[in-house]
């Protein structure tokens, strides 16, 4: 046995607790979790049905776990781990799953194939298959934590720019971007770059909110590694942070598995070290309107906007009802997909794929259910409160000819703000003379 | 005037897009050779120099320039 299977073979020993056991050993093969999945729908083929992809990981865990299976493997069908099956399983896990969730709750025995590909992903990343761009963005993440300071002169100086901005578009010349602010109530954390700190900062400034920007960006690759070691790395970056400002609450820019992972995980993590509140931007947005902090012009965006449901959030996070609140108080015309909510389907860009090169082609080709469910709502925004699945939306956007503009929930109330000056980059869709505001680009 | 092997536009490209692009091209030069990249996303300026430590390939130039863009240069050093 190589050295690499040992690793495989253990770091699956590792993780079996009474989840993954169950998981591995309740199927009744009835085939519903098939339709359930989006790489089914798309490619209705055998291999695309969920319980296809936890066989091959169960015929590994009949051949270690079973003796029957380990002395009669064909009966059974066991099979020792090998290389290539590896390298197979490794694909899998990371090509054909978007983690999504929908085959578990769509299945009679709620078997929980997500958590199986999850087991094989942490599987590759010790074993050192898993995809290398993934440990890349991961360790670069925690290379930030360990030393800001060979960033932060130019991330501060950034921030000031942006402040700059900030103020000519509200015109208020007060509105600043405080960033590692003692004792602030909030911290925010955004995502990279400016798009994700600048309409925040509007809303904070005109929410009169006691704010401050983390140095960090909220997403984190070891969660998609299924690597808690690099996952837990990213997060101290975080947790530290809050810590030593001593915030009330952390707030998680428009990121599903960031939200997902802060708000369920990370607390148990750090146990002891966690006495925060975490919110997702949105459910700061949806507070705001209800007590009046920000004032929103309901008849600002008349385009048709549809709103899809990320994975993280939705099904796994269960933020359902607050995006829908704030965007009925800013769009006009609200179309829903159908299914939705917790029976969304996956756009297809979860689970870190949008990231991975090698498999754009697979994903393009599984987030052709989500373009149909796009074209037949009309609408032509698509708002997705996620950046992978924002992505992953422009991709087949471009794919299909879907001729839709993607935008983040946040975009949205800014433009429903009615700034004296539209953000940066996005003039053209603006056009802020009232009744004509629409897309400019139809 | 640069050396550079390879010329990179991710103009418009959000993070961790540019350093998705970059890992990949960075393959298409030989080690001691460079690349020239520009983007627009200030999530770079953070997310090459922490992508350059980790790897061990050296970050040359990494500038903002006028007209707001990003410039940087790394050297494949493995
Ligand atoms: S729906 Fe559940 S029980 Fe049926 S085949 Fe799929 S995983 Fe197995
Ligand atoms: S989690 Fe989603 S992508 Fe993965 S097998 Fe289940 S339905 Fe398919």
């Amino acid at each position: 046995m190589t050295e690499t299977i040992q690793l495989a073979l253990k770091t699956l020993e590792a993780q079996l607790n009474q989840p993954l056991e169950t998981a591995l050993e309740a199927c009744a093969r009835c085939g519903l979790c098939a339709e359930a999945c989006h790489y089914y729908r798309a490619e209705p083929k055998v291999e695309h049905i969920p319980a296809f992809r936890a066989e091959q990981l169960r015929s590994v865990y009949r051949y270690e776990h079973d003796f029957l299976s380990r002395l009669f493997p064909v009966w059974t069908g066991a099979k020792k781990l090998d290389e290539p099956m590896l390298a197979n399983l490794t694909e899998i896990a990371f090509s054909q799953c978007t983690l999504c969730r929908r085959c578990t709750v769509n299945c009679p025995l709620g078997v929980d194939t997500p958590l199986m590909m999850r087991a094989i992903r942490a599987m590759a990343t010790a074993s050192g298959t898993a995809p290398e761009i993934l440990v890349m963005l991961a360790d670069a993440a925690i290379e930030k934590g360990k030393d800001p300071s060979f960033y932060k002169e130019m991330f501060l100086e950034q921030i000031k720019e942006m402040e700059e901005q900030l103020r000519d578009v509200t015109g208020d010349e007060n509105a600043t971007i405080p960033v590692e602010k003692q004792g602030a109530k909030i911290l925010y954390v955004p995502l990279a770059g400016a798009h994700t700190i600048l309409p925040p900062a509007v809303v904070f400034n005109a929410a009169k909110e006691d704010w401050t920007l983390s140095i960090f960006e909220a997403s984190n690759y070891g969660v998609f590694l299924a690597d808690v070691n690099r996952a837990k790395q990213v997060a101290k970056r975080i947790v530290d942070e809050a810590n030593r400002l001593g915030v009330k609450e952390i707030v998680i820019a428009e990121c599903g598995h960031a939200y997902a992972s802060y708000r369920w995980d990370v607390p148990n993590w750090f146990a002891g070290q966690f006495d925060f509140k975490v919110r997702s931007l949105i459910e700061v947005l949806g507070d705001y309107i209800r007590e009046g902090k920000i004032k929103v012009d309901p008849t600002a965006i008349p385009e048709g906007v549809t709103y899809h449901d990320s994975c993280n959030l939705a099904r796994n996070g269960g933020l359902i009802e607050e995006p829908r609140y704030v965007l009925k108080n800013v769009a006009q015309d609200f179309r829903e997909m159908t299914p939705n909510k917790d029976e969304a389907i996956c756009c297809g860009g979860g689970g870190g794929l949008v990231a991975l090169a090698e498999y754009a082609e697979r994903r393009i080709a599984a987030g052709k259910p989500k373009a149909d469910q796009i074209k037949q709502t009309g609408a032509k925004v698509v708002v997705a409160a996620c950046e992978n699945c924002r992505l992953q939306i422009g991709d087949i956007n471009e794919h299909y000819n879907l001729n839709v503009k993607t935008t983040a929930i946040t975009d949205l109330v800014v433009r429903a703000m009615r700034l004296p000056k539209p953000l940066p980059g996005h003039e053209a869709e603006y056009l802020f003379e009232g009744e004509g505001a629409a897309i400019a680009r139809e | 005037m640069s050396e550079a092997k390879l010329f990179l536009d991710f103009k418009g490209l959000l993070c961790p897009m540019p350093v998705v692009k970059l890992a990949q091209a960075i393959k298409q030069i030989q080690i001691g050779e460079m690349l020239e990249a520009v983007a627009t996303d200030p999530g770079v300026m953070a997310d090459i120099p922490a992508w350059t430590r980790t790897t061990g390939n050296e970050l040359v130039t990494l500038e903002k320039r006028e007209d707001k863009t990003i410039r940087f240069v790394v050297k494949r050093a493995k």
